[in-house]
């Protein structure tokens, strides 16, 4: 039987990750009502949407960073919105990896030290978790911008350091939210091709939010949120 | 333009209005220190001004033959409590009057301050109120009075009597004015030393809280550097820029400024339980001038808006955006060149001994001093860098990778909002350092018995020209038998003159003395005789009174030829006196004397400094112990707003951290480290430069060995910076509400 975080887990038909009729609302406003997900491991599925149609808020509580108010998300099988926080936090530490828009690298470090940040967090040696790092640099064709900072490199360059950064850790899951809403079409479409082709490498499960087909047609699958709902059937792209 | 600054201050919704209220809390906070600090000088020249008068002998106006007033003043001592004791005789029909009493007392009258009229009367005759002669006719006023627990008597006499008292002087008026001359500091303690440690110490605070102000202008910079960013897009001229800026820093500055003076006001009572010079302040004191109201309002408005031009100098705000992560030059080591040459200079001269003349030796002292202050706030940066650079080199947690990169990505800024507290901690390391150095040095080392024997040096023995009618050439018996019999007295040793005076004068000019063996053996603080001696010179062992340390205790005088008899026959240069301990008898016993001698000054304790110049190290002391807190208490505040302003700049990157799974447990080591590094470095650094020249200055100006400043500064600087520490904690759960995930998807 698997376990998260010492935790039993249900059965969810091969899904490593699942949403169950999942409400949200910020206040007043409605995000997500009774939206359902699933994906299965080593699976890449593009969430596609217009703005504001609950597609980055289902990310979130696919990822754990939101609790839905109601409804049930499942991680491996274990009940991933009845956790604490704290656990929360550790298996999106231990198990997710993410690469967002734009602003996510730390400043203050080089880009290998950003790279090699989720391995340290995990207690991994300084220089083990450095040299993991550099391994990654080759092969997003980032050679030479090791020693770089944030503010030092292009818009691509810093990208593609944040994809190294969610994939170093070998993590079960991706998370990308428009992770080429900041790039210009050709940049985007290298992040993209580095990307699946890393997770393909790496067995690694990939949930992409993007309103961009060209972007989503990267993906096995794609679905479509509206006004809160996955409302589209899937379709198949691979 | 102005207008427009105006409405984009106060009517751009919740957050701008947050943003005004947060920098105008910071500004009231360093409003209110700094307006303390200002009090607190004026409460000080207060108190100073209303002692005045007790200077009258220093600088004496030449008396007319009517004006002419007979003036002896000296400090008396009741345990630990310093007496200011006037003698006065009118010389003339018109003679002054010291402030504070409607006329001069006659002979056999005195007034006394209401303080010490309490403490007469709260302690037997024969323990105090015995050592004033005649009748109390009035107290004296609090215009007369430093401070309202001050002990002033002023006691009448004859101008016979009195113009024959040693250390008299006939002047034509009371002093009204601070006395400018070196070596004024008695009788009440005020004067240039005291004057400079105050001057120096408002100085010292005013930086930290300067900075507290400049630093508190600069929240959400951020945010205000993004919307001028917007308006630069829609048509907006950098001048225009500037404006709307100085608008933003001045609302928020002035707001600060109305809240400090509130604050002020509110919490004054607190200020006058503040122990600044260890004498509480009068009703009053603690008042404001118009100039510093002035200061006040313009000097921070204008503080905020440069801070708030010179932070928009290191940004370029262009219509695409904000561009500030150009990465400044890292400091380099010739930034510890002045200090070095501080500590260079002052080494110098410990080496090669101190310049000849006394303006050779301000002079070296204050190039030593500027070097240094100017090496500090010069080398901080360069040391943060090489602390910060050590620790990444080291870092094997992510907390000390991201504390030690920010802090190596601009150590100038990790350095600013200290700088102030560095040199306030320099300075205080320096001054107490040296202060309690000169407080080891002036105990004698009589070991306990030191504390509990009485010295009395008549005029003969501390004085080079004492005239001839001051000497006494015998003590009576019945006063010896009265001493003996006094319970609680141990001994009495009678030092008589040499019998050759000038072949056994002492280096100070003061003479050696020759003393009865079977005496001297009852007295031990002072010494002993060799085996079988029945009479010995003993040499200068009262000297701490001249300010030189003696340990006479430990003294085997040595013998002389001369008998007990003829010894017996020669005047007397003073009594000694050797009790249990108790302070009713110590008090007895100089109350005794004091009586018996009434113008040949106080007893004191062998191990025991002068009384005036133990009040006046008291009083700096006092005084830097104040500077310490309120410097650390400001730091604090720099630190924790210098924080809030950083988190405001760093919060997407934290959110996006947390939101990948960082504990906050995480983002609370790196807030913490990178604020605590450069505190407790550049702190270490100046304490040990401060405790360094002062142990340099003293070896070669004074010619005494330094020691470690005792239990109570360390637990003052360690306190503080515990403190800071708690301040740095109390951050926390700002971190923890701004790096929420909602942020993370808003920002």
């Amino acid at each position: 039987m698997n376990t998260v975080n010492g935790r039993a887990a249900v059965q969810t038909d091969g899904a490593i990750l699942e949403a169950r009729n999942l409400a949200l609302s910020f206040g007043e406003t409605p995000a997500l009502c009774g939206a359902s997900f699933s994906v299965r491991r080593g699976e890449i599925v593009a969430v596609m949407g217009p703005s504001g149609s609950g597609k980055s808020t289902l990310l979130h509580c696919l990822a754990g960073i939101l609790v839905p108010d109601s409804g049930e998300v499942f991680f491996d099988g274990e009940r991933l919105d009845t956790m604490r926080e704290q656990e929360r936090s550790r298996l999106r530490r231990d198990h997710f990896g993410f690469v967002f828009q734009f602003g996510q690298l730390v400043p203050e470090l080089t880009a290998e030290e950003n790279v090699a940040l989720p391995l340290l967090l995990g207690g991994t040696r300084r220089e083990e978790a450095l040299r993991s790092s550099r391994t990654w640099f080759e092969r997003l064709q980032l050679d030479g911008l090791e020693r770089h900072r944030a503010g030092e490199m292009s818009g691509g360059q810093a990208q593609r350091v944040a994809l190294a950064r969610g994939l170093v850790a070998h993590p079960d899951v991706l998370f990308a939210d428009e992770p080429t809403g900041s790039l210009d079409s050709l940049t985007g479409e290298l992040v993209m091709g580095l990307m699946t082709d890393s997770a393909h490498a790496e067995g690694t499960t990939v949930v992409l939010v993007t309103h961009e087909p060209r972007v989503a047609a990267y993906a096995d699958r794609e679905v479509i949120v509206r006004d809160g709902k996955v409302t589209s059937a899937e379709r198949v792209l691979r | 333009m102005i207008r427009l600054g105006l409405r984009l201050t106060l009517g751009s919704g919740r957050e701008a209005a947050l943003r005004v209220l947060v920098t105008a809390a910071a500004v009231a906070l360093g409003v209110g220190l700094l307006l303390a600090a200002l009090a607190g000088v004026n409460g000080l020249h207060a108190q100073t001004d209303r002692g005045v008068w007790l200077e009258t002998s220093l600088q004496p106006s030449p008396p007319t033959s009517a004006s002419g007033l007979w003036w002896l003043p000296s400090t008396d001592q009741f345990e630990s409590q310093a007496i200011d004791r006037v003698d006065v005789a009118a010389a003339g029909t018109n003679a002054p009057v010291p402030p504070g009493i409607a006329h001069l007392p006659g002979p056999g009258e005195y007034y006394a301050s209401r303080a010490l009229t309490r403490l007469i009367a709260s302690q037997p005759a024969n323990e105090l109120r015995d050592r004033f002669p005649g009748r109390q006719i009035g107290t004296i006023g609090a215009a007369a009075l430093p401070s309202p627990n001050s002990l002033i008597i002023v006691i009448g006499h004859t101008a016979r009597q009195l113009s024959q008292a040693p250390g008299a002087v006939e002047v034509g008026a009371i002093q009204r004015t601070l006395a400018n001359c070196y070596h004024c500091q008695n009788p009440i303690g005020s004067g240039p030393v005291l004057q400079w440690v105050l001057a120096g110490g408002a100085l010292f605070l005013l930086l930290p809280v300067l900075i507290l102000i400049a630093t508190a202008s600069r929240l959400s910079a951020v945010r205000r550097e993004q919307r001028f960013a917007a308006m630069r897009l829609v048509g907006a001229t950098p001048r225009q820029i500037s404006v709307v800026s100085a608008v933003e820093a001045v609302v928020a500055a002035l707001a600060g400024v109305a809240v400090g003076f509130a604050l002020f006001f509110v919490f004054r009572p607190l200020l006058y339980h503040v122990p600044f010079t260890g004498a509480p302040f009068a009703q009053g004191d603690l008042s404001l001038g118009w100039i510093d109201i002035v200061l006040a309002v313009l000097g921070v408005s204008i503080a905020a808006v440069v801070s708030a031009r010179l932070a928009l100098r290191r940004v370029q705000i262009s219509p695409l955006g904000v561009n500030r992560r150009a990465l400044s030059r890292p400091p380099r080591i010739v930034r510890t060149i002045p200090l070095l040459a501080g500590i260079a200079v002052l080494a110098y001269f410990d080496a090669h001994g101190k310049p000849g003349s006394n303006g050779g030796q301000v002079l070296e002292l204050l190039v030593g001093i500027v070097l240094l202050v100017v090496g500090l706030v010069l080398a901080g940066p360069w040391i943060t860098a090489a602390g910060s650079r050590l620790m990444v080199k080291r870092a094997s947690r992510p907390a000390t990778l991201l504390a030690g990169r920010r802090l190596l990505d601009n150590p100038k800024a990790a350095f600013r909002f200290i700088s102030g507290l560095v040199v306030a901690l320099f300075i205080a390391s320096a001054l107490i350092g040296a202060l309690s150095s000169i407080t080891v040095a002036s105990s004698p080392g009589g070991g306990s018995a030191g504390a509990d024997t009485l010295a009395e040096p008549f005029c003969s023995f501390s004085t080079p020209n004492c005239p001839a009618s001051a000497q006494v050439p015998s003590v009576p018996g019945q006063v010896l038998a009265e001493l003996h019999a006094t319970p609680g007295v141990r001994g009495v040793t009678l030092v008589h003159q040499s019998p050759s005076q000038e072949s056994f004068r002492g280096p100070f000019g003061n003479s050696f003395g020759v003393v009865a063996c079977d005496q001297l053996a009852k007295t031990p603080a002072i010494g002993t005789c060799a085996p079988g001696a029945t009479m010995a010179s003993v040499g200068y062992f009262l000297s701490n009174v001249l300010g030189h340390n003696s340990h006479a205790s430990s003294m085997v005088w040595p013998t002389v030829d001369l008998s007990v008899a003829s010894a017996a026959r020669l005047p007397v240069d003073a009594v000694v006196v050797a009790t249990t301990g108790s302070s009713s008898v110590i008090e007895r016993v100089r109350t005794t004397l004091e009586r018996v001698f009434p113008f040949q000054g106080t007893p004191i304790a062998v191990d025991a400094a002068d009384p005036s110049n133990a009040r006046l190290l008291t009083m700096i002391q006092d005084m830097t112990d104040v500077m310490i807190v309120a410097s650390l208490i400001i730091a604090a505040c720099s630190l924790a707003v210098n924080i809030v302003a950083g988190l405001g700049e760093r919060k997407r990157p934290f959110s996006l951290l947390r939101l990948t799974g960082v504990p906050t447990a995480l983002l609370h080591r790196v807030v913490a480290l990178e604020s605590a590094l450069p505190l407790f470095l550049v702190a270490a650094v100046s304490i040990v430069v401060g405790l360094v020249s002062a142990a340099l200055y003293l070896h070669s100006q004074v010619g005494i060995a330094f020691r470690i400043p005792g239990i109570g500064y360390w637990v003052t600087v360690l306190g503080g910076l515990a403190a800071s520490l708690a301040v740095i904690a109390s951050t926390f759960p700002i971190i923890n509400r701004i790096t929420g995930p909602e942020v993370a998807r808003n920002a």
